[in-house]
């Protein structure tokens, strides 16, 4: 009897120890398979800020995908240091390639290598940098960059600059499309901007209110003062972006970025681009201006930069060559 | 088992649950917050 009421014992604490173990499973398989599963480009430091590759742009390089013309610019001294956003490096890597002398660009180690946190290594005295939109605008105000090619700051940039006391000039060099996205499976292929706005602004937070299928709305925001953030943040038109429920993770998700760094250089094909206004964001409509959210990309440097190239390398970026480059890389020319 | 083996494994296991799911909460939240959201989309399941 003893034996029989020592086994059933044993074999109820081993359920209970058994159920312990099975609910912390099912809880953390539940996060794996909504959340961390998606998340398995970034495991890694490394991987983690590789927005794109940016050994496919390297300048002086025969392999790289840059667009290359008989530039009439050609520098060799004073050269400027050029830096910025994910989205532009194929642009100002092809001013580079076009108007600079082989070895301006320079690396750590002597070799392009992308195995660190930010996914390259320029050395410090490189003509061509890549910092990003938010170490860009730091760089630029701080001094170690002459031209950042940037989308419009943040108001937080814009304030860092001021109270460094430092005034930067935006010169608008190209347009470009701000897109919404969403997974290709998701029905919905048409929203309107007051649509969007309301989804961000949490009015509508299920997409069968603005005409796809009965499920919760996960409207996907950036890092804050990432380029495509501040674009959201001005698109909003002082609608506040509300908060969003945890649970809002399990439904279907919106997002928002520029039209050639998603359709041209991520090229994800498991995510479609939303038409708005019932106007698709290709090229063409963002030309001839009948796609609503039309952006400006800007080359921004210190108003007290007096280095004698900087008007020379702008006025030759707005030239017809210039703009060739950023029509044929695929933005669209602000001329 | 005795009742007091079982409190003490019992609580081994459950510590260990909860340092793993803290774990992997912080690790997604990290992730999330850094992750490529045009990744993250693709990759949900209609």
């Amino acid at each position: 009897m003893v034996d029989v009421s020592s086994k059933k014992t044993l074999v109820k604490q081993l359920s209970v120890l058994l159920l312990i173990v099975a609910i912390f499973a099912v809880f953390n398989l539940s996060i794996y398979y909504v959340l961390t599963r998606r998340l398995a480009n970034n495991f890694s430091d490394t991987s983690q800020a590789k927005m794109i590759d940016v050994a496919a742009y390297l300048p002086h390089n025969p392999e790289s995908d840059l667009v290359r013309i008989d530039s009439s610019l050609k520098l060799t001294e004073n050269l400027l240091v050029l830096d910025g956003a994910a989205a532009l490096v194929p642009v100002y890597a092809a001013f580079v390639d076009n108007v600079y002398p082989k070895g301006s660009v320079t690396f750590e180690g002597g070799t392009f290598s992308d195995d660190n946190f930010y996914g390259e290594n320029f050395a410090p005295d490189s003509k061509m940098q890549y910092k990003n939109t938010v170490r860009g605008y730091e760089a630029i105000v701080d001094g170690t960059t002459d031209i950042l090619f940037c989308a419009a700051p943040s108001a937080e940039q814009k304030k860092y600059a001021e109270d460094k006391g430092v005034e930067l000039v935006y010169v608008p060099i190209g347009l470009e499309g701000f897109v919404f996205f969403v997974n290709e499976n998701n029905p919905v292929d048409n929203l309107t901007v007051e649509q969007i706005r309301g989804i961000y602004s949490g009015e509508y937070t299920n997409w069968k209110e603005v005409g796809g299928s009965n499920r919760v709305i996960n409207p996907v925001s950036r890092l804050a003062g990432s380029g495509s953030q501040s674009a959201m943040d001005a698109f909003m038109k002082g609608q506040e972006i509300k908060g969003k429920s945890p649970f809002a993770l399990t439904g279907g998700s919106i997002g928002f970025s520029f039209r050639y760094y998603m359709d041209g250089m991520v090229g994800n094909d498991s995510v479609k681009m939303l038409s708005l206004n019932s106007v698709y964001p290709s090229a063409e409509n963002i030309k001839n201006g009948t796609y609503p959210v039309i952006a400006k990309f800007y080359a921004i440097y210190r108003a007290d930069n007096t280095n004698e190239n900087i008007p020379v390398l702008i006025d030759w970026i707005l030239s017809e060559e210039g703009q060739r480059i950023i029509e044929e890389t695929g933005y669209v020319g602000i001329q | 088992m005795k009742s007091k083996t079982f409190r003490k494994l019992a609580f081994a296991i459950v510590g260990l649950c909860l340092i793993f799911t803290i774990v992997h909460m912080v690790y997604a939240i990290h992730a999330y917050q850094h992750c490529s959201i045009i990744y993250f989309i693709g990759k949900e399941l209609w």
